[in-house]
Order: structure tokens, then C-alpha cells, then sequence
């Protein structure tokens, strides 16, 4: 871990006071039912998600830089686990606020219940730190490189303190796109078999993605069979491809997939590409706001036709 | 287990010649769940009918594929013939060897390979056919007509006659439209008021007809049978229940120096003001931006001298909703005007001719206006400009039409004989006077047409030369009209008093943005689309929306008023059934998987897809799902391809049944 910067995160320790504060009181005066958010866990410097229905539990909710989860996952196929009724309070990093945005757009959630604590975030942990690594140019995820999004906005309440200003870092995604476009076809198909071949058909990335949100989803369809279940280079591609593209235009880059994928399938190296296409065809980000059609599910007289022959 | 049966048609020699038959019905016979396969010459000829309906009845058939041409053509011929045989229509197929391969390939062994797999693909598709009933919707008798001219008031009255409600809508503050504008008509020279009032008289008394004038379309809902229009009715300024019509206030009103617009702006008028004598409803309207009152508080004239106390300067505009079950559209026509266009307009105007700035350069409708017994002039052909009788007229045909250079390649069909009508007007009024017509060929199809035309140049002196004309200029009090005669060959100038053009025939500004709020298509001119040129010329693709008249293409009267009777008798074909039956080819959602992203009901171009609540017995709301209403949903498919849980399918064409098909090959 020489020659590598450490990364200011000394905000959290504020924004962990701020939260409980905020929690607590949310909580007893009966604003919300719950809070979903992040708790210590038993390792040392770990984090999980839980669910604090009352101030005591809220009082141990935290903040750190091994807090990765999208807790976004909670309110739609997780849902279950929580109490139904009245507001939910959530803790979001800029990147999860993201995946709430489209789920308000793809009618999962309503802005209304909802009671949003916005992090300021310097950046978590990649995925293969352990939880009580510091937080440096070499240990942060990929995904906070290329983060615009350290002081979310538009929540109901975010800590008053300043993110401090991260130095730039390489982008590892965009870097990886640009090595792949400029291969052949052929030879960036065989980067992905390779790739593909690794899948053992968990369906993690799947359990984690907050848009994820079928209740069946058509790959456990056998009526008829779309995707071969078993972990086979065909069946694989297959479930990549159809994952990839019911991504385009949703997802917003919480890279929860490619974190919880045990073979290390570059999953988020494809969801970047998607949203390069997109933003560089209709000029469009998902997660910025809440809109009634993307552009993949609308049509305009401006929209680019030149695939058409 | 099926017991398919397969009948593969020669069609003549159209599929025989390229595929074997006989093979590909030995080979399906052979396919796991076909019970039957035979070959015939003509399969939808009585014999062959007859020859299937027999089958299905001896071999207890349970589906049946017809391999023959598009289902297109012949689908409804097979599916009448199986449920006359008593089996379900939705359970026969067809495949399509003839456009798909006998008319498309040469080589007779591998064209008999391709009907074998594509028949075999069918009778896969068939098997996972759902047992279908027709979908039926409720029907409200009631129709919307839109436009007041000829045509709205044809169609019209003429459902109104067979017992049906009608809503007539009319933009302007009186029906009657361009028609009421003209002087004569052709052939026969008829006076247009005479043929035209009368029936603006009979709407107005009709008991069935409800009639909102000074009225725009706001928005339209629904579907076929159920539509629901919210109508905005503009401010009028005078209550239509009070006014006697008796026209005072009209008389007192002091602001008198207004272009009337039904004059073409010739004749002048009050800022209260009915179009014209004749109108209907004969209730005056304030034009607001006119009206001393509206501009500076002052004034009042007009609300002091209504004896009823109709005249009221606070009315506003009000919106109201009307359920019809039928729309149709008349919206009718406007000319074009050789005015100067704005850049970057597909249409241009005419500089040669002055980009209208020669006040004695008038457009045919002015000369309607000027040789009306009722217009600005009292009949008196006179010029605009010094009010003196022009003694040599020039006529100008296809001014805007058939001039690809200008942007509008159609012919608007009516010039030719409205130009002959005018130089025998012209030549009625002014005796000494001489008519010159500048065209290109005279197009004079329709019954006592040509004899028209020819009378004018026979009888009534009009002198024609054929040619275009390449410039207009004023010089003192003339207009010097330069041309060529191809005839003779060679270059003509006529100093004229007076120049007549007879200018295109365009669809109403803003039938554009009607169409998008009926959700009907239309071409590049903004003239409405029919559905088939040939076979469905007054319906619109959509689905209880008919057209009538001009909107749709020019038109002259006659044609028109039967158009506006064509679209009637749709209308009332329509009625006629309580319940209306359409074919159930429609989305279903599996309620128990959609996940309610309504992804379907935003890619959904009908506007089909609704949401639907899920509540448990105790009433407490499980969820909400889309729900596809088959009244609305035109059997597209794209909510089947945008679902990402496979959880809305088309009958017919489920993803099972695809897949099946695929793995038959």
C-alpha cells in the first residue's frame, strides 16, 4: 500500500453523530417506522444493514468507509423484511440516491415514503479490502473514482459538513472501456467469454441489484425455458447479455453486482459501457431525476437513427 | 393430443410451380400431432372449403393449418370456414407459402424444403393456440362531428336523420364553412347560399344535433365506441340563450372599419358581429381585440342597447365533456397564399407574382366574395384597389399546386372548374369585358364537367392559353402579365385590370395538432391519412375515427357531400350493433408475476395499458399491476417485448409459442 495517498475521511465520524441524532428523533416522534442504515458488525471495522425500529437501535447506526451496501435493495425485493406501514427512513450515499430516483421512476417506491438521510461520502472500500483497511487511493472502490455524486442533494435531511476535496484518481472504468473499444470484435467477444465462463450462476448480482425487482424473474422461467439455468458458457452468456440490457438506461452505477460477484466478473465494466452509450446517444444519466419515460421506452423525432440502414 | 389437420393449397400454380405439394403434405402428415394432411388446387374455393369442413368433422380435427398465401388475404375466409365446421376460428392458422416462399424462390427442391418448415412451424404455433371469444365493448350512440362546413353538416344530419345524437363543433362563430363563402357553384351554377342555408337551418333546428360554434377540440380520450372530447367553448361575450338575434348591437356598435375575414377582408364589419347574414347560430360574438370596451374599459355600447341583456364582457372560456362513440373529422380547407413564406418552410411563396403585394392580384375565394350577390360588393365585380370593373381579367391556373419547385406536388383538382365557373360569372356581369385563362391542361373529370368547361370557352368567350406565366408586375393602374403560349410557341403580355389565381388547396392550419390529439395520421401536406387509399377511403387507421372531405384531400362539393355521407354510414354502421366485436388478438397480463414497473404502459402507443389495484379480502391493497384493456389494445406486441419479467403476452403469439416455432426448425 506504498506510494498511495491516504484519503480523508474524518468527515464520518460527524456524519455518524449526525445520522443517529436524526434517526432518533425521526423515530420517536414517530416520523418513520424505521430506519434502514448501517451498523457495526462483529469483525473489527465492519459495517451491515440493519433496520432500527426505535432509538435505542438507532443509536448504533454508523457511518464508515466500509459501509458499501446499496441499502436501496431494502425497499423493493427485501422489502418484505420490513415493517409495512407509515415512512421508512434510509441512509443513502450519492450512488444509492441514484438507484431510488430510478425506482421512483419504474413506480417501486413514492417519493412520500420515504424519509431520506443523505451521506456526504469521501468513498467506501473496494470489494476485496478488509473492513478495517484505511481508506487510500489503492483501497477505494472503483466505483468512487468516478463519483460525481460525494454530497447528494434533494434528501430530507444531510449533515452539515463538507465532503473534503478528494484528489483526482484514475478512472478505472472509463480507462477499461477505451482499452476494450479499442480491440477487434472478435477479440473483445473472447475477453467476454472468458469472462462469462467464470459465472457460476449464484445469481448474487442478481439478489443484490436494486432494479432487480421482478418477483419472477424470466431467467426461472422454464414455460418456456428463456435461459439455460445451468452454469454452461451458453446459459452464461445468455443471463450476462439479458442482465446488461435490462440494465441500459436504469442503472446507476452502485456496482453492488460486480462487489458481490465471487468469480470477479467485471459486471459494472458493462452496466459503464451501457450508460456511455446512452449518455453519448440521448444525452441521458439515469438517477439524476425522477422521469416519467427514459429514452429507451420513448421516442422522439431527434433521437439518433443512423443505425437504421 | 392434437389431432392437427394441414391444407396445403396450390393456389392455382402460384405455389405448385415452385413447391412440391404433394411432398410437403406427406412430410407434415408425419409431423407428432398432425392427424390429417391433403393438398388442393384452390383452397379457398367452395370446393376447398367444403373439402376442410368435411375433414374437420370425419378426423375429429382439433386445429387446423391452412398453408396457402397471406393471412392477410385469406385468414377470416379459413377461420369462417372452421367455425362453420364447429371448431373454434382462433385455431386455425395460416402459413404463408406464397409471398413468404413460392413467389420469392426458384429453386423448386429447396422452396419445398422451406414450405416444409414453415408449415411445421405453424402447426407448432397452432398447438398452443388459446381458444378465443370475440372481445366485446360497449358502443355509445352518440358521434362527434368536427367542422361545420359542407361536409360536417352532411355527415351530420345524416346521422342525426337515422336517430343518433350528434355533437357538431365549428371553430368559427357560424357553420357553413368555405361553401357558404362561394357565389355559384359548378356544374350548374347553382347559387351557393340557396343549397347551402337551408341545410345550415336544418342543424340548427335538428332535435338530435347539439351545436357548439366559436368551439375548439381540447382533447380527446378513449377508444372506439367510448371516446370521451373535452370541447372548449371560446368566450363568446353574448349569452347564445338570451340573444334574440335581433342585430342592434351590431348596428350601434361604433367600431365598424374591421376586415371581415368571411369577405376575405374586402367587406368590413363590426367588432360585434355575426360572420355573415345568414349565419348559424345567428348570435353575434365580441371580438375581443377589436372591441373598445375590451381595450379600454370604455365604450359598452352594444350591452346598453341589448334589450334581453344577452351582452356580457365577463364570460370566459369554459371546457365541457362530451362521451361520443364515433368521431368524424371535417376540418375542410384553406388556400394557400403566394405571400412570402417563413424560411426554412417546405413551402414556398411567389415573388414573380408580387408576394401578394399587388392589391389587384386576388385569389379565387376574393372573387367568389366579389361576384356574391351577398358579398362586400353586392355582385358587382370591382377592384380592389379603386373600386373600378376590370375589362380584362387574367386568370391564373395552379398557383401553388402541381409546382413541385413550391413544395406541393398534388393537383388540388377544383381550379379548373371553379376557373371555368369564373369566367362565365365574369362574363355574365361584364359584357364588354374579356377573361383570359393561363393553364397548364384542363382537368375536367365528373359527370357534365367537361361540357362545363367547354362552355366557357364556346359560349362564354374565355380565351385559354396554355402556358405558365413567368412574371406579374404592376404599371400605372395595370398589372402586365407575362406568359408563354406552348401552343403556338411563343411569349404573351396582357395588361389585365384584374388577376385571378387560382391558388392550392391546403389542410386547415393546425390540422396538425387535431390530428395529435385524435391520434390520426397524416401526410406531409398535414392532409389526413385514410386507411387504405382504395378499400378504406373515409376511416382512419384508428379505430372510430372517420374522415369528410377537404381535411382529407381536395375535394369539390359533390365529392364531398359524399364523402360526409360515406363517413355517416360508417357511423351508423357502427351503431347499429349495442356491443361492438373485435378480434381478441390483444395483451393479457399475468397479474401474478408483474411487478407493476408499468415499463408496458409507457411504451404503449394506444394508450391500452392501465393500472390496476390488487386488494385482498379484506380489502387491503396487495399490489398494483397493469391491466390491459382489450377495448383499447391493438394487438402490437411491444408491451410483450419491453416486459423484463415476460409477464404481459399477446394471444397468439406467446413467447412460448415463438419459441416453439424456432425449435420446430
Amino acid at each position: 500500500m506504498n506510494n498511495h495517498a491516504a484519503l480523508d475521511t474524518s468527515i464520518y465520524t460527524a456524519v455518524t453523530e449526525a445520522i443517529r441524532v436524526e434517526a432518533q428523533r425521526i423515530l420517536s416522534e414517530g416520523q418513520v417506522t424505521a430506519v434502514i442504515g448501517y451498523a457495526a458488525s462483529r469483525r473489527k471495522g465492519s459495517a451491515r444493514p440493519v433496520i432500527a425500529t426505535d432509538a435505542v437501535a438507532a443509536d448504533k447506526l454508523i457511518f464508515t468507509a466500509a459501509c458499501v451496501n446499496n441499502l436501496a435493495v431494502y425497499l423493493t425485493k427485501a422489502k418484505k423484511d420490513i415493517h409495512k406501514g407509515g415512512k421508512i427512513g434510509i441512509v443513502v450515499k450519492g450512488c444509492d440516491l441514484k438507484a431510488l430516483i430510478g425506482l421512483m421512476g419504474e413506480s417501486q417506491l413514492k417519493r412520500e415514503d420515504l424519509y431520506l438521510i443523505g451521506v456526504p461520502c469521501s468513498g467506501v472500500l473496494g470489494s476485496t479490502m478488509q473492513p478495517a483497511t484505511e481508506l487510500t487511493t489503492a483501497t477505494i472502490a472503483p466505483k468512487c473514482c468516478e463519483c460525481d455524486v460525494h454530497q447528494p442533494t434533494g434528501c430530507d435531511f444531510i449533515p452539515s459538513v463538507t465532503v473534503p476535496s478528494t484528489p483526482q484518481l484514475e478512472g478505472k472504468y472509463s480507462a477499461e472501456i477505451a482499452r476494450l473499444e479499442a480491440l477487434t470484435p472478435a477479440e473483445r467477444w473472447s475477453y467476454w467469454k472468458e469472462q462469462f465462463a467464470k459465472c457460476i450462476k449464484c445469481y448474487a448480482c442478481r439478489q443484490v441489484c436494486p432494479f432487480c425487482f421482478c418477483e419472477q424473474c424470466l431467467c426461472d422461467r422454464n414455460k418456456p425455458q428463456m435461459v439455460d439455468s445451468t452454469p454452461r458458457p451458453s446459459g452464461n452468456t445468455a443471463w450476462h447479455i439479458v442482465r446488461a440490457m435490462h440494465l441500459a438506461g436504469r442503472c446507476a452505477g452502485c456496482a453492488e453486482c460486480e462487489r458481490v460477484c465471487p468469480m470477479d466478473i467485471p459486471l459494472n465494466l458493462l452496466n459503464r459501457k451501457m450508460a456511455k452509450e446512452l449518455k453519448e446517444l440521448y444525452d441521458y444519466e439515469s438517477g439524476l431525476e425522477v422521469l416519467e419515460k427514459g429514452p429507451l421506452n420513448s421516442f422522439a423525432e431527434k433521437d439518433d437513427q443512423s443505425f437504421i440502414k | 393430443m392434437s389431432r392437427i389437420g394441414v391444407f396445403i393449397c396450390h393456389c392455382g400454380e402460384n405455389i405448385s410451380r415452385t413447391v412440391d405439394v404433394e411432398r410437403v403434405a406427406a412430410e407434415i402428415g408425419r409431423h407428432p400431432g398432425v392427424a390429417f394432411s391433403t393438398d388442393y388446387k384452390y383452397m379457398c374455393s367452395d370446393p376447398g372449403q367444403t373439402l376442410l369442413k368435411k375433414a374437420i368433422q370425419e378426423q375429429r380435427l382439433t386445429h387446423v393449418v391452412v398453408a396457402a398465401c397471406s393471412p392477410r388475404m385469406h385468414e377470416k375466409t379459413f377461420r369462417k370456414a372452421v367455425e362453420v365446421a364447429g371448431l373454434n376460428p382462433f385455431l386455425c392458422e395460416m402459413a404463408n407459402i406464397r409471398e413468404h416462399c413460392s413467389w420469392v424462390h426458384e429453386d423448386r427442391e429447396e422452396a419445398t424444403v422451406k414450405a416444409i418448415d414453415i408449415v411445421g412451424m405453424m402447426v407448432e404455433r397452432v398447438k398452443k393456440n388459446r381458444v378465443l371469444a370475440a372481445i366485446t365493448v360497449p358502443v355509445t350512440k352518440r358521434s362527434l362531428v368536427i367542422g361545420g362546413g359542407i361536409a360536417g353538416i352532411q355527415a351530420a344530419l345524416d346521422i342525426a336523420d337515422c336517430g343518433h345524437e350528434v355533437i357538431l363543433v365549428e371553430r368559427e362563430p357560424s357553420i357553413g364553412g368555405h361553401m357558404a363563402q362561394l357565389s355559384e357553384t359548378f356544374p350548374t351554377l347553382d347559387c351557393s347560399q340557396c343549397i347551402m342555408t337551408p341545410k345550415m337551418v336544418d342543424v340548427a333546428n335538428h332535435p338530435k344535433i347539439k351545436l357548439y360554434t366559436y368551439s375548439e377540440i381540447e382533447l380527446v380520450e378513449g377508444y372506439i365506441g367510448n371516446f370521451q372530447v373535452t370541447i372548449k367553448k371560446k368566450a363568446r361575450s353574448v349569452d347564445e340563450d338570451k340573444c334574440t338575434g335581433c342585430g342592434v348591437c351590431m348596428t350601434k356598435c361604433p367600431q365598424k372599419k374591421i376586415p371581415n375575414r368571411f369577405d376575405q377582408n374586402i367587406g368590413m364589419r363590426s367588432a360585434i358581429y355575426v360572420p355573415f347574414p345568414q349565419a348559424v347560430p345567428n348570435t353575434p360574438v365580441i371580438d375581443r381585440d377589436n372591441c373598445t370596451w375590451f381595450k379600454s374599459g370604455k365604450c359598452g355600447v352594444c350591452q346598453k342597447v341589448c334589450g334581453p341583456g344577452a351582452v356580457d364582457f365577463e364570460q370566459q372560456d369554459r371546457l365541457v365533456v362530451e362521451a361520443v362513440g364515433a368521431i368524424v373529422v371535417a376540418t375542410g380547407f384553406d388556400l394557400y397564399s403566394i405571400n412570402e413564406k417563413p424560411k426554412g418552410s417546405a413551402i414556398k411563396g411567389y415573388g414573380e407574382f408580387g408576394h401578394g403585394k399587388i392589391p389587384d392580384v386576388i385569389d379565387g375565394m376574393t372573387f367568389e366574395r366579389l361576384a356574391s350577390a351577398s358579398g362586400p360588393t353586392g355582385g358587382k365585380i370591382l377592384r380592389p384597389s379603386d373600386g373600378k370593373e376590370p375589362k380584362q381579367i387574367v386568370f391564373i391556373q395552379c398557383v401553388g399546386s402541381r409546382a413541385r419547385e413550391k413544395g406541393i406536388s398534388y393537383c388540388s383538382k377544383v381550379c379548373c372548374m371553379y376557373t371555368a365557373k369564373h369566367t362565365m360569372l365574369y362574363h355574365h356581369k361584364v359584357h364588354d369585358g374579356q377573361a383570359y385563362v393561363f393553364f397548364m391542361d384542363a382537368r375536367t373529370p365528373g359527370k357534365s364537367y367537361d361540357e362545363f368547361w367547354r362552355r366557357s370557352i364556346e359560349e362564354e368567350e374565355a380565351v385559354y392559353i396554355r402556358g405558365m406565366v413567368s412574371r406579374l408586375y404592376q404599371k400605372g393602374d395595370k398589372i402586365v402579365v407575362m406568359g408563354s403560349d406552348i401552343a403556338v410557341g411563343v411569349q404573351v403580355e396582357i395588361e389585365a385590370d384584374m388577376v385571378v389565381l387560382a391558388t392550392a388547396i391546403q389542410p386547415q392550419k393546425g390540422a396538425d395538432t387535431l390530428a395529435q390529439k385524435l391520434g390520426i395520421s397524416y401526410d406531409k401536406y398535414n392532409f389526413y391519412s385514410e386507411a387504405h387509399a382504395k378499400l378504406r377511403p373515409v376511416e382512419c387507421a384508428t379505430a372510430g375515427i372517420y374522415l369528410a372531405g377537404a381535411c382529407q384531400g381536395p375535394k369539390d362539393i359533390p365529392e364531398t357531400v359524399s364523402q360526409a355521407s360515406a363517413a355517416a354510414a360508417k357511423v351508423m354502421t357502427l351503431f347499429s350493433k349495442d356491443k361492438l366485436e373485435r378480434e381478441p388478438v390483444v395483451a393479457r397480463v399475468r397479474e401474478a408475476g408483474c411487478v407493476g414497473c408499468f415499463a408496458c404502459k409507457k411504451v404503449c402507443a394506444y394508450g391500452a395499458v392501465e393500472e390496476k389495484e390488487i386488494r385482498d379480502r379484506q380489502g387491503n391493497l396487495v399490489k398494483i399491476v397493469a391491466y390491459v384493456n382489450p377495448g383499447v389494445c391493438a394487438g402490437c406486441g411491444t408491451c410483450q417485448a419491453t416486459c423484463p419479467s415476460k409477464c404481459v403476452e399477446l394471444d397468439g403469439y406467446t413467447d412460448e409459442q415463438i419459441v416453439a416455432m424456432i425449435e420446430a426448425l
